[in-house]
């Protein structure tokens, strides 16, 4: 076996095709200068190793990079993988919960629904997730090679060299008065969550009882119809807590005025919710039937049990809230 | 702290490198010469960075290169075009400069050392 033969071919082999025969040349006569004229595999074997590994000669040859994204572009991936993969996760979750929903035929509990889309949705979390890792670094790497700039300075978003003049465009925000995309994204959820458990709290809300690994929904809690009666006011109070979030994901600080417009909501949501809680016909026969049985009280007792506690713990809650955002607001 | 000082002097030797190279290519050299020569002047260098750092070399137009076939094994020579000389005299001329300062300042701390 020629080991100069194979040495030269594990240099060239990781080489362009058009520079191959003449570093080919070039290695055999430089190889061939290092030994005696009548050598000795073993003397082949020292000279081979002076040489070293044919990787990193054949890396010094070439001048494309050894890495897929370099210092140049790192930064500007890294930004832009943090802003696209939350948006397409979202926009992927919310169009599968809409396909389960326009597909829903009423047949199946809506409970078993929510298992089978929190599933799916783990699921579909992990694909989009992989699919834009995967597209948004092939593109990086495409770029880190096809850029011939030989600059090395780190790029901004917009794809500029940094100047002080990008200072600008950064707000400066204290730590403890930042609201992060992730709270604004909860938000909007919890918006999502309980506007659908309005409106279908007929199939939702009520005693459930399990059998093997699925549920059967016995007897909702509300009445859908009285619960219905207040959709207009319900809409007013969805569409101010979606202004709040989005203003918050704008902003993303706490600001005077926005203490002001989440005590305004808190103070609207408080009051629609007590209005709700306080209508006599809201709880049905049927579930205050289940629970005096369940619990042995009086159905006054249940009565004003949930209405006093509800009361009490979403004043509480609105009021935590409230003082809350005066608070971040008031921070220096 | 061995491999640490290692690399460190690697790195610091890395820039003169092309110095070095430049400076030996006056005359027509082809790559085991230039070994010989910069070895003899006490200066190692890893021949899997010099035979790339020759081509590349060429490719920004500092040597030309040429196969001499009239020998019983062709040999690539390399020597260095008239840009590439006046790039060279440009790079000694700043190397000389930088070392005197940095002299100057090895020294100082010298003296701070003994107090």
């Amino acid at each position: 076996m020629n080991l100069i033969e194979v040495y030269i071919q594990e240099v060239t082999r990781r080489l362009p095709e058009k520079s191959r025969g003449d570093i080919a040349l070039e290695l055999r006569s430089t190889i061939e200068d290092m030994l005696p004229n009548d050598y000795s595999e073993e003397e082949v074997k020292t000279v081979l190793e002076k040489l070293g590994s044919p990787v990193t000669l054949a890396v010094g040859y070439r001048d494309r990079p050894m890495h897929l994204i370099g210092p140049r572009y790192f930064d500007v991936y890294v930004s832009l993988l943090k802003m696209i993969l939350p948006i397409a996760v979202v926009i992927s979750l919310i169009s599968m919960i809409a396909e389960y929903f326009i597909g829903y035929d009423g047949e199946e509990a809506i409970l078993n629904v929510i298992f089978d889309v929190i599933a799916y949705g783990i699921l579909k979390t992990l694909e989009v997730g992989i699919q834009v890792f995967f597209w948004l670094t092939l593109v990086f790497a495409i770029i880190e090679r096809v850029d011939n700039g030989k600059d090395e300075q780190p790029l901004t978003t917009n794809l500029k060299k940094w100047s002080p003049a990008d200072l600008k465009n950064v707000a400066y925000i204290p730590k403890k008065k930042t609201i992060t995309k992730l709270e604004v994204f909860g938000s909007l959820m919890w918006t999502a969550i309980w506007a659908t458990i309005y409106f279908y709290a007929d199939h939702l809300v009520g005693i459930y009882r399990g059998e093997g690994n699925r549920f059967e929904f016995i007897t909702p809690v509300a009445n859908q119809e009285v619960l219905l009666q207040y959709w207009f006011i319900v809409l007013i109070v969805i569409c101010l807590e979606i202004a709040l979030a989005i203003y918050k994901l704008i902003k993303s600080k706490w600001t005077k005025g926005m203490a002001i417009f989440n005590a305004a909501f808190q103070l609207i949501s408080t009051i629609v919710f007590i209005v709700i809680l306080i209508n006599p016909d809201l709880i049905t026969q049927n579930f205050i039937m289940y629970m005096t049985d369940l619990f042995e009280i009086t159905a006054n007792q249940l009565k004003s049990w949930i209405i006093g506690g509800g009361i009490f713990f979403f004043i509480v809650g609105a009021a935590i809230n409230v003082y809350d955002g005066y608070r971040k607001a008031r921070i220096r | 702290m061995g491999n640490l000082l290692n690399s460190l002097s690697t790195e610091l030797r890395r820039g003169t490198l092309t110095l070095a190279v430049l400076s030996q290519l006056r005359t027509p050299q082809y790559g085991y010469s230039l070994v010989q020569l910069l070895e003899g002047a006490g200066i190692s260098i890893e021949q899997s960075t010099l035979y790339p750092l020759l081509r590349r070399l060429e490719k920004q137009e500092l040597v030309t290169s040429s196969w001499d076939t009239s020998e019983s094994r062709p040999r690539k020579y390399y020597v260095l075009s008239e840009y590439g000389f006046e790039i060279f005299l440009q790079l000694k001329k700043e190397w000389i400069e930088n070392s005197k300062e940095l002299y100057s300042l090895l020294k100082g701390g010298e003296v701070d050392e003994f107090n």
